[in-house]
């Protein structure tokens, strides 16, 4: 059919899943402690069917309390970047729209530096302080963006794009300013700021799922709502769609999925505006199309860039946050060559 | 000669002798062995004319040993992270981001730091200030050396060579103290909590070493002795002990590994040989080495099969 | 049926009216052509009516006010083709015109094989046929501009506004597009509300004409009741002759010989 191009056939949902889905395993199976892959393989195959397992009790402590946690997150905070990225990427109808953009990072480094800096011995809270205030922090940020952008005409893009851009430099200069007041504080919030997984278990999985499985089904469904918006304000209105109205929706998932990816994992960068452009070279435009993908395509690649993370120099790791960058940006390059009859 | 260069010339004596008269009274046994010099490791050597009474040390383990060796009194500032000895004159100057004239507006006759950042040294030779640079000391003896450069350095020669002396040999006897079971411990210093570690080619550790430790992070690639390691290679390797250098920066303790993923399977925690340092005293290279000694030592005691 | 009534309509931005005390009315099926000089309200009155702006007075759709309509209602009845739309790059023909569909689809539905049918058809009636599995960059400006009207088609609406649809056409794709556009009327009895900024299509394919200066009514009627030289010097400031054709129909001709002075 002539519309396939831009349809989320079956095919390519079940084509994306089972990629994920051996990406997953994968993973799963080879880490920085050398278990060996088909001992790995036996204990998943073990829980499943009852079998013994050929790993002892710590090797399954490793495998079940830190390595495949830390894969679940690496796929979930992939998800939600890469998801949250084309969400923004559809409501300011900009390619360069990232989901940082609106003052996210900037209050998720502002909430964790005052955590550092103010905290009392908070061990025996639930979460830890750091991730709590990472994560009102980035909301803080983006409903002041989103506050300052409105009282200017209307909700505007181009208006809430600046007030984004006003709000993260402002927010970064009191993080400064709090950082200064104890200067020990640096070495923590620089290490949380550079973005990683390292300490990951369950409790990080558990703690953003309630967050990240809605905000997920709200992009979901919002997506033929992104594609009328891109037809423009007046356009969209005519169609029966309220654009500020849908903005307000879509950011406010996109941003809170932002929020709970960044409270477990930092802030890491280049999947929120990587992989959309990708799924959009590969599958085609409509957000039908790229947000799902998107979603499946994120946690493929973050779940991948943790893997190189951990193993390539085993037993010690490579911050997350440049493996993103260099897997990401060649291959980029590389899609964007192999398509270049076919941009414009 | 004409009468305005007769008051000018009156001016600078006056002057001249109006900066003399603020120098202390210095004694003959002070000034004995000056001019003296430095040789300064990897940099050029430092010619001191008299002893120097109004130091400024920007480096913390450098403060610890002026005071060490009896220099307390020639110094008059010592940089915001110089917390001991707490007699130490504490200022706002920062080591980290120095500058030039917040250090010079302390009159110093000698400033001593762990680096030349941002152009320090030229910046106060600039103003006739001499800088000496002690970096951070790659192994023990480099620790020792700038010990007895600081001695040279103040005239405290004797004070600092006894320093000297009494640490080596201290070092020894807790050494010979100290059980070592034939199969070596294995042990994890940790930086900071998420994993950045120390091996065994960095000053702490060779201070391990002494005590015949192996340390998990030496098979993890890294050039600059400081890697990040993995949880689960760390879990898998399994130390018998932990050091935790982290404490004070960080909130970290023997409760908060217990409560980490996956962590109670390691032997170190098993066992409770969790050991909390002070950040700062495993971190510097002064005097109180023997303190982080000492308390290396009480672990190995305490982890050492049939020891306690 | 459908008409549109318009009854001392005034639209504008930022509290300022940029046009006022409009009346107009425009029977089921008709067709009324909106002219007049740059900047004299056309656009912002396509607007209002398309309920993208609040309006003064009374617009009234199919009998009833336009403000009582739902976003989903009016989305429904009227369709609205802007003067510079914007084309989603990288979207086929076919998904752009699917996007027309959007009214009539539950918030949870996917479209259907009639959407799907509706589409074909508004790609056939617009001879766009061939071009449905193209990306929409790569279309010419005449395509583009069919593209557009078979959106605003596959919406079904009752109330079709243009403005200005023949921007950056060549004579022959305008032609081709108001011929369709009136066949499309007379096939589907469709109201069309459209500017137009050529005076000679316009005076040949509007049922009335409604001139707008300075945003007021300045003539309405036939077009050859309002059209003629003293009306057009006045609010264009342009010398013309309005002609017949041989089929006698008007054409308003620009002329040179009233305003070169001869020389001396």
């Amino acid at each position: 059919m002539a519309t396939d191009r831009n349809r989320l056939t079956p095919v390519r949902l079940g084509v994306s899943v089972l990629v994920l889905a051996v990406v997953l395993i994968a993973a799963i199976c080879v880490g920085a402690a050398d278990l060996g892959w088909s001992r790995v393989a036996a204990e998943l195959w073990a829980q499943l069917s009852g079998t013994t397992s050929p790993l002892d009790q710590r090797e399954a402590d490793i495998l079940w309390q830190l390595r495949v946690p830390r894969v679940v997150l690496a796929g979930l905070v992939g998800a939600a970047l890469a998801s949250a990225g084309a969400a923004y990427q559809g409501v300011f109808r900009n390619p360069l729209a990232d989901p940082y953009l609106l003052g996210a990072a900037a209050g998720a480094g502002l909430g964790a530096t005052v955590a550092v800096v103010f905290a009392p011995d908070a061990r025996t809270w639930i979460i830890g302080p750091i991730p709590l205030a990472a994560f009102f922090g980035a909301l803080l940020g983006v409903g002041l963006t989103w506050l300052l952008g409105r009282s200017a005409s209307g909700t505007g893009t181009a208006i809430l794009l600046l007030a984004g851009v006003a709000v993260a430099a402002f927010l970064t200069a009191v993080q400064t300013f709090v950082q200064q007041l104890d200067t020990n504080s640096i070495k923590q919030v620089y290490t949380w700021m550079l973005g990683g997984l390292n300490t990951s278990g369950w409790q990080d999985v558990l703690i953003t799922l309630p967050y990240l499985v809605p905000a997920g089904i709200v992009l979901c469904l919002c997506t033929r709502l992104l594609d009328v918006l891109a037809l423009g304000d007046d356009e969209a209105g005519s169609l029966g769609v309220r654009p500020g109205r849908v903005r307000l929706v879509v950011l406010g998932a996109a941003s809170l999925a932002t929020a709970a990816a960044v409270s477990v994992s930092g802030l890491i960068g280049f999947v929120g505006i990587v992989v959309p452009h990708v799924v959009r070279l590969l599958a085609g435009a409509s957000y039908r199309v790229v947000l799902p993908l998107s979603l499946i395509g994120g946690g493929i690649f973050l779940v991948i860039a943790d893997e190189i993370a951990r193993t390539v120099i085993a037993p010690a790791e490579l911050p997350l946050g440049v493996i993103t960058a260099f897997t990401g940006a060649p291959f980029f390059v590389l899609v964007l060559r192999r398509n270049r009859g076919k941009l414009r | 000669m004409s009468r305005l260069a007769l008051s000018i010339l009156l001016l600078f004596t006056l002057v001249g002798c109006a900066g003399r008269e603020t120098a202390p009274a210095a004694t003959s046994s002070a000034t004995a062995g000056f001019p003296v010099r430095v040789d300064v490791p990897g940099g050029q050597p430092l010619t001191l004319d008299r002893r120097p009474d109004h130091i400024v040390s920007l480096s913390p383990s450098s403060t610890e040993t002026l005071f060490a060796i009896g220099a307390g009194a020639q110094v008059v500032a010592v940089d915001d992270q110089s917390d001991y000895p707490p007699a130490a004159p504490h200022t706002a100057l920062s080591g980290l981001t120095p500058n030039v004239e917040a250090i010079a507006a302390y009159k110093p006759d000698l400033v001593v730091a762990s680096a030349d950042t941002s152009g320090l040294v030229a910046g106060l030779g600039k103003l006739g200030i001499k800088t000496l640079v002690l970096p951070s000391a790659q192994t023990l003896d480099d620790a020792y050396a700038q010990m007895t450069t600081l001695g040279k350095a103040t005239g405290q020669t004797p004070a600092a060579d006894k320093l000297v002396a009494g640490l080596k040999s201290d070092l020894a006897a807790l050494v010979a103290a100290t059980p070592r079971p034939a199969t070596p411990l294995t042990y994890y210093h940790e930086l900071s909590q998420d994993y950045y570690s120390a091996n065994s080619r960095t000053f702490v550790g060779q201070v391990y070493g002494l005590f015949g430790l192996v340390n998990v992070a030496d098979t993890a690639p890294s050039s600059s002795g400081y890697p990040q390691l993995s949880a689960e290679a760390l879990v898998k390797a399994d130390p018998k002990l932990i050091f935790l250098a982290d404490t004070q920066c960080c909130r970290q303790d023997a409760a908060a590994v217990a409560a980490r993923p996956g962590w109670s399977a390691i032997s170190a925690v098993k066992t409770g040989n969790v050991v909390g340092l002070d950040d700062d005293v495993a971190s510097r290279w002064g005097p109180r080495l023997l303190d982080f000694a000492k308390a290396v030592a009480a672990a190995v005691t305490k982890a050492a099969p049939g020891g306690h | 049926m459908t008409g549109l009534v318009l009854r001392g309509v005034g639209a504008g931005y930022a509290g300022a009216f940029a046009v006022r005390g409009v009346d107009g009315d425009v029977p089921a099926g008709g067709w009324l052509i909106v002219i007049g000089p740059n900047g004299a309200g056309k656009s912002t009155l396509l607007k209002a009516v398309a309920g993208l702006l609040p309006h003064d007075g009374e617009i009234r759709v199919g009998g009833g006010p336009l403000r009582d309509l739902s976003t989903r209602e009016r989305a429904r009845l009227i369709g609205y083709a802007p003067q510079v739309p914007q084309l989603p790059e990288g979207l086929s023909v076919t998904d752009y015109v699917l996007l027309g569909r959007t009214p009539h689809l539950g918030f949870l539905a996917r479209e259907s094989h009639r959407d799907l049918r509706l589409v074909t058809e508004a790609l056939d009636r617009l001879d766009l046929g061939a071009l449905a599995g193209r990306a929409l960059h790569t279309l010419s400006g005449g395509e583009r501009q069919r593209a557009v009207l078979a959106r605003v088609l596959a919406q079904q609406p009752r109330l079709l506004l243009l403005d200005e649809p023949t921007t950056g056409l060549d004579i022959g794709h305008a032609q081709g597009l108001l011929d369709l556009v009136d066949r499309l009327r007379q096939e589907d009895g469709t109201t069309v509300l459209a500017t137009v900024h050529d005076l000679t299509f316009a005076a040949q394919y509007a049922d009335r004409l409604l001139l707008l200066d300075g945003g007021k009514v300045a003539a309405s009627g036939t077009p050859s009741e309002v059209l003629n030289a003293g009306t057009v010097r006045e609010h264009y400031a342009a010398e013309v002759d309005v002609l017949a054709t041989r089929g006698a129909e008007i054409v308003v001709a620009p002329t040179r010989a009233g305003r070169i002075p001869p020389q001396a």
